[in-house]
C-alpha cells in the first residue's frame, strides 16, 4: 500500500539524453530540408497543442470524476494528478509562439487582418491573443493547483474538509474549462484559418484531447504495472479505463462525423475550405485518422474479455495515442505549411522531444509522492471495486 | 435480479429457506458465508443489479450481446444496403447536387437501424431466455421480495435447517428468516 515510485537513475538520464538527440536531429532536418522557420513553429505549435491536450484531459478527468464523486479511479488517481504538472511549462511555451505569430498565423499579418470581417477583427490581434492565454492558463493553473494541494493534504491528514474543498475546486474549474477550452482551440487551432468557422470545433478539440490523455493514463498505468508497482490494480479498474477508451473513441468519431456531415451537405465554400485540402492532399492521413481512432478502438474493445486485458488495452490506446497526434497534426499543419506539410523528420523528432519533457516531468511529479493517496476517503471503495 | 426461471417453485416455502435483508451489504456477506459453508443457493432476488454477484454465484456470462452485436451489424448492412439500392438503383434523384450514391448522408440511418436493431434483438433476446411472455402470472410468495428486500433462497434438507442457517449467519443483519 505504501508505494513510493521512484525516478530511476536510468530513466533520468536516457530521457535528457533522448531529448537532447532529437534537438540535433530536429535541427539539422530542418537546415538539411531547407525548410524556413515557419515549420520549427508549426512544430512548437502542434506538441504545445498536443502535450497541452494530454495534461489539460488529465485534469478533466479527475474534475469529472470529483464532481460525480466516483470512487473506482482513487488507486490510479495520482497518475492523471501528475500529468497536470507540465500545464505551467506548457504555459511557457505558448508564450513562446509570440515570436512565431507571423509565422503560423496568416491573420498576424496586417493586409489579412484587414480583411477580416465584424467582431473577429476585436478578437484576432496580438495583444487580445496574450491576454486570452494568460487568462486561460492563469485560471487552469490555480484551479488545478487547488485541486492537487487538498489531495496532497489528504497523504498527511485524515481530515475530510480537504476532500470537499478539492470537489469544490473541480466543480469550478469544469465551469470554467467548459468554456476556456473551446474558446481556446478558436485561438489557437482555429485561428489558423481566419476567415473560416465551425462552431462544433471546441468539442472535437476537447475529446480529441480527452482521448489522448486516457490513453496516456492507460499507458502509464501499464508501465507502472511492468515496473512492479500498483499491486492493488485490478482487471476491475483497467475495465473502467477502457470502457472510457471505447466510449470516449466512440463519441470522438461522433464529433468528427457531426462536422463533416453538416459541412459536406451544405457545401458552402467558406466552409469547405476546411475539408477539402485535408480530404484530397492528404487523403492516406485523413481516413488514417478516423480508422485509427475510431475502428481500431472500437473493434478492439468490443468485446467484455478484451477490456479486461491491460496489455491489450494498452497496445490499443498506444495506437489510438498516435491517432490523436495524427488527428492535431492535421488539425494544424494543413493551414501553417499548405500542401507541403509532411510527416518528416522534423516533426517525429519535436514531438520525441516533447514526450520526453513531457514524461520528465511527469515522474519526476510522480515520485514527490506516494503512489496512493492513503487517506482519500473513496481508496476502500476503490480497493474493493468490481466492475 | 433473479437469474433462473423458475419463480413459481419459489412460491411454496416447503422445500425452500428464504433470508429476507434490507441491504446489499449483509447480503453480500451472508452470500460468501453461505458459500464457505458449501450451502446451495437456489436464488437471489434484489431490488436492482449488484455488483459482482454475478462471479459470487458462479453465473455463466451472458451471451445476450453477441446476439446485439450480429444483429446489430445485420440491422446495419440492411439499412445500408437499402439506401443504397434505392437511391441508385430504383429511384435515383439528385438532392442537392450530392451523387446518387451519397455516403456520407447514408451514415446517421445505417447508425440509427445499427442501434435500433442491436437495441431491439437483446431486449427480445432477454425476454426469450427469461421465458417473460404477456399474460404472464405470478403470485410472489411474499409481496415485499418485488419491492426493496433482498432475498437469497437457499435449498433446504434434513441438515440444513432454518435453524442451522440462523447459525451460520450469526453476527450478519437479517430481517427475517422463513
Amino acid at each position: 500500500m505504501d508505494e513510493q515510485f521512484i525516478f530511476s537513475k536510468q530513466y533520468r538520464n536516457i530521457l535528457p539524453i533522448l531529448a537532447a538527440v532529437s534537438l540535433v536531429v530536429f535541427l539539422l532536418a530542418v537546415v538539411l530540408s531547407g525548410s524556413g522557420s515557419a515549420r520549427i513553429w508549426s512544430n512548437i505549435l502542434l506538441n504545445n497543442q498536443f502535450f497541452l491536450g494530454i495534461s489539460l484531459g488529465a485534469a478533466f478527468f479527475i474534475a469529472v470524476h470529483r464532481v460525480a464523486t466516483s470512487g473506482w479511479q482513487t488507486v490510479i488517481q495520482r497518475v492523471p494528478d501528475a500529468m497536470t504538472s507540465f500545464l505551467p511549462v506548457a504555459f511557457i511555451l505558448m508564450l513562446l509562439i509570440y515570436f512565431g505569430m507571423n509565422d503560423i498565423y496568416a491573420w498576424a499579418d496586417s493586409e489579412v487582418y484587414e480583411g477580416l470581417t465584424g467582431a473577429k477583427k476585436i478578437w484576432l490581434n496580438i495583444p487580445f491573443y496574450f491576454v486570452r492565454m494568460v487568462l486561460y492558463f492563469a485560471g487552469w493553473i490555480f484551479f488545478i493547483r487547488m485541486m492537487k494541494k487538498n489531495s496532497e493534504s489528504l497523504t498527511i491528514s485524515s481530515d475530510l474538509k480537504y476532500h470537499n474543498r478539492r470537489k469544490i475546486f473541480a466543480g469550478l474549474f469544469l465551469v470554467f474549462f467548459g468554456i476556456t477550452v473551446s474558446a481556446s482551440s478558436w485561438d489557437w487551432i482555429m485561428s489558423l484559418k481566419p476567415d473560416w468557422y465551425s462552431t462544433i470545433f471546441g468539442w472535437y478539440v476537447l475529446i480529441s484531447m480527452f482521448v489522448a490523455s486516457l490513453c496516456f493514463i492507460i499507458l502509464i498505468t501499464w508501465l507502472l504495472r511492468r515496473m512492479g508497482y500498483l499491486k492493488v490494480l485490478r482487471s476491475d479498474h483497467v475495465h473502467d479505463l477502457a470502457i472510457l477508451l471505447f466510449a470516449f473513441s466512440i463519441f470522438w468519431a461522433y464529433q468528427w462525423f457531426a462536422q463533416y456531415l453538416l459541412i459536406w451537405y451544405g457545401h458552402l465554400p467558406e466552409e469547405t475550405s476546411y475539408f477539402i485540402p485535408r480530404q484530397h492532399e492528404f487523403t492516406l492521413l485523413f481516413f488514417l485518422n478516423l480508422g485509427i481512432n475510431f475502428i481500431v478502438p472500437f473493434f478492439g474493445l468490443i468485446r467484455t474479455s478484451s477490456k479486461y486485458n491491460l496489455n491489450r488495452v494498452a497496445a490499443i490506446a498506444a495506437m489510438t495515442l498516435i491517432g490523436h497526434w495524427i488527428d492535431y497534426w492535421l488539425l494544424i499543419m494543413p493551414e501553417t505549411a499548405g500542401t507541403k506539410a509532411t510527416i518528416g523528420l522534423p516533426e517525429i523528432s519535436m514531438t520525441l522531444i516533447y514526450a520526453c519533457g513531457f514524461i520528465y516531468i511527469f515522474f519526476r511529479t510522480l515520485s514527490h509522492g506516494p503512489l496512493i493517496v492513503k487517506n482519500d476517503p473513496f481508496l476502500q471503495e476503490s480497493l474493493n471495486y468490481e466492475s | 435480479m433473479p437469474y433462473r426461471s423458475q419463480k413459481k417453485s419459489i412460491m411454496d416455502n416447503k422445500d425452500y429457506i428464504s433470508v429476507y435483508f434490507d441491504d446489499e451489504d449483509p447480503m453480500l456477506q451472508a452470500l460468501r458465508r453461505l458459500k464457505e459453508n458449501n450451502l446451495t443457493i437456489i436464488d437471489v432476488l434484489t431490488p436492482f443489479p449488484v455488483h459482482g454477484i454475478d462471479k459470487l454465484l458462479s453465473v455463466k456470462r451472458t451471451r445476450i450481446p453477441v446476439g446485439g452485436f450480429i444483429f446489430g451489424a445485420l440491422g446495419g448492412i440492411l439499412a445500408f444496403w437499402f439506401m443504397t439500392w434505392v437511391f441508385t438503383v430504383s429511384y435515383p434523384l439528385i438532392i442537392g447536387g450530392k451523387p446518387f450514391f451519397a455516403l456520407p448522408s447514408f451514415v446517421p440511418i445505417t447508425f440509427e437501424m445499427t442501434v435500433l436493431f442491436a437495441g431491439l434483438s437483446m431486449a427480445a433476446g432477454m425476454f426469450l431466455r427469461s421465458k417473460l411472455k404477456p399474460d404472464i402470472r405470478f403470485k410472489p410468495a411474499d409481496e415485499r421480495i418485488t419491492d426493496n428486500m433482498f432475498v437469497i433462497v437457499i435449498g433446504s434438507n434434513a441438515n440444513t435447517t432454518r435453524e442451522s442457517i440462523r447459525t451460520v449467519l450469526s453476527g450478519i443483519s437479517i430481517i427475517e428468516i422463513r
